[in-house]
């Protein structure tokens, strides 16, 4: 991936995640590990190379092609990014809006018959009691809890997770990473995951991955990845 | 008088910076340098309000000598005609409806060219350019300018002055419309569009519920601004309250005048204060 200004932010990244699988990209400001997720979910477009999704190449789809392929993928973000306005219900059910195309949603509706799912996915992430409440009065974690909600309302193949717990308290982090390894391993799902916190990395993820100017530095099963490892990132930059 | 008025201004220039000298003196440069300027800014400011009386040709003399022709008029307009209030019932009427329509149809006008006018989300750059076009001219133009063409081109009557209010509030709601649109926090639109919905459901889903209640709000705003406008619409013929007031002036019907001011000030008051109450609700 090289940005329009020359700065090449990614440079040969080559990284599998399969099903059940929780990998998570650890790296420091500018690395690229943000550039790599928004390339993979094509909210920026690569220069080079491929981003297989189930065996499609969402690097080389457009249009009606690419939202067709991006249905596989879900992504949950720094900031929850729910429509504040609106109830905790409808934001999880605006994740299935992508299957249920019809004249009804295109104006605003929202797909009655997910409703149920919705709700039971609310349970699952254990939020089910403020399916009324609006968006915009959520905590920190009970919105990120939401927004995990809502991107599996889409039943994707793939969950991309974009530091988040970056703005959440430690408790709440842990019971978001909880929640997301839960998800690769009990719903068979891929997690790619960027974190700011090694601790966590090294907790919860099958595989933790260092990154390092746009460089995949190591690639290494959690359990081998000690602190030493983890220091190769940071270590420049806090000489 | 010009080269009375030109002394004046700028007489105190040379003397008040001679009289900060010398206590500047004992101050560091910077301090000093700061102390000029704000005193140029000062006189500067001074020079420019003097101008204004002078241009305007401020005569306070002629409020005191004005004042027994004040008192007369107010004498001959009471008590104010209270037989005339079913006569004055419709053009009251009017002029709240020509608020109401040009306020419904500025919005309905102004919602499609704000989306097009906003810079992140507009479908096509050519499109931005022309909306922008029409949002400048249709505000730059004035309502009562607006109300003239279309009397001269729709002829007298209530109907100029809604169109006029229409076309003005286009230009106005248009330009705010398109910046609440820009500083929308894009975090969900981006986060439904990587749900794979369509650009038409991200619009409706997270657009619209994003930017709807400011949309409202700066609506019934225009409203309040627009009864207000339609009251003076009706000078140029447009109808309404305005057109009465004017024929009551020419007729010298000073008793009905004061019925209308009373009646204008209640129209206006209920506009605002029923606007701010409504936006309350919505915020």
């Amino acid at each position: 991936m090289r940005y329009p200004n020359g700065k090449l932010a990614l440079d040969g990244v080559d990284l599998t995640v399969r099903a059940g699988e929780l990998v998570t990209i650890l790296g420091s400001n500018g690395s690229g590990k943000t550039t790599l997720l928004r390339c993979i979910a094509r909210l920026q477009n690569p220069s080079e190379g491929q981003v297989l999704v189930g065996g499609e190449d969402l690097a080389r789809l457009n249009g009606e092609a690419l939202r067709r392929a991006r249905l596989a993928l879900a992504m949950v973000f720094q900031r929850a990014n729910l429509v504040r306005r609106r109830s905790v219900l409808a934001n999880v059910a605006s994740g299935t809006l992508g299957r249920r195309r019809t004249l009804w949603t295109t104006f605003g509706g929202l797909p009655a018959e997910e409703l149920p799912a919705a709700r039971e996915l609310l349970r699952k992430v254990g939020v089910e009691r403020l399916g009324a409440q609006r968006a915009d009065t959520l905590s920190g974690g009970q919105a990120q809890r939401v927004a995990i909600a809502r991107a599996l309302a889409q039943s994707p193949k793939l969950v991309l997770a974009d530091e988040p717990v970056a703005s959440l308290d430690p408790e709440a982090a842990e019971e978001i990473m909880r929640l997301l390894r839960q998800l690769a391993v009990e719903n068979g799902l891929a997690v790619l995951c960027v974190l700011h916190q090694p601790a966590l990395a090294q907790r919860y993820s099958h595989r933790v991955v260092g990154l390092r100017d746009g460089l995949v530095v190591f690639d290494l099963p959690a359990a081998f990845c000690a602190d030493q490892e983890i220091a190769l990132l940071y270590k420049d930059l806090a000489a | 008088m010009s080269v009375d008025g030109a002394a004046l201004d700028v007489a105190p220039r040379p003397a008040r910076s001679a009289a900060q000298e010398p206590g500047a003196a004992a101050l560091s440069k910077v301090g000093f340098t700061r102390r000029l300027v704000r005193g140029v800014v000062v006189l500067a400011a001074t020079a420019i309000v003097a101008q204004s009386f002078y241009v305007v040709q401020a005569r306070p003399g002629d409020l005191i000598t004005g004042v027994h022709g004040m008192v007369d008029i107010i004498r001959r307009a009471m008590p104010p005609a209270w037989g005339d209030i079913a006569d004055i019932a419709w053009p009251a009427l009017e002029t709240v409806d020509l608020a109401i329509f040009g306020t419904v149809f500025g919005v309905l006008m102004a919602v499609p060219l704000a989306v097009m006018a906003a810079a992140n989300v507009t479908p096509a750059r050519p499109l931005y350019y022309l909306a922008r076009a029409i949002i400048a001219l249709t505000r730059a133009v004035p309502d009562l300018v607006w109300a003239l063409l279309f009397v001269t081109a729709v002829g007298l009557g209530p109907f100029p002055g809604a169109l006029a209010l229409a076309v003005h509030s286009i230009g106005m709601l248009g330009r705010l419309f398109a910046e609440v649109i820009e500083d929308m926090d894009f975090g969900p639109v981006e986060a439904l569009t990587l749900t794979g919905a369509s650009r038409l459901q991200v619009f409706t889903h997270a657009v619209v519920p994003g930017v709807a209640p400011s949309l409202l709000g700066i609506g019934l705003y225009r409203f309040d601004e627009n009864l207000r406008s339609s009251l003076v619409l009706g000078f140029v013929g447009a109808g309404g309250i305005g057109f009465r007031l004017l024929t009551a002036m020419n007729l010298f019907q000073y008793q009905t005048v004061s019925l209308l001011l009373i009646a204008t000030f209640i129209l206006v008051m209920a506009a605002e204060r029923g606007s701010a109450l409504l936006r309350r609700q919505v915020a």
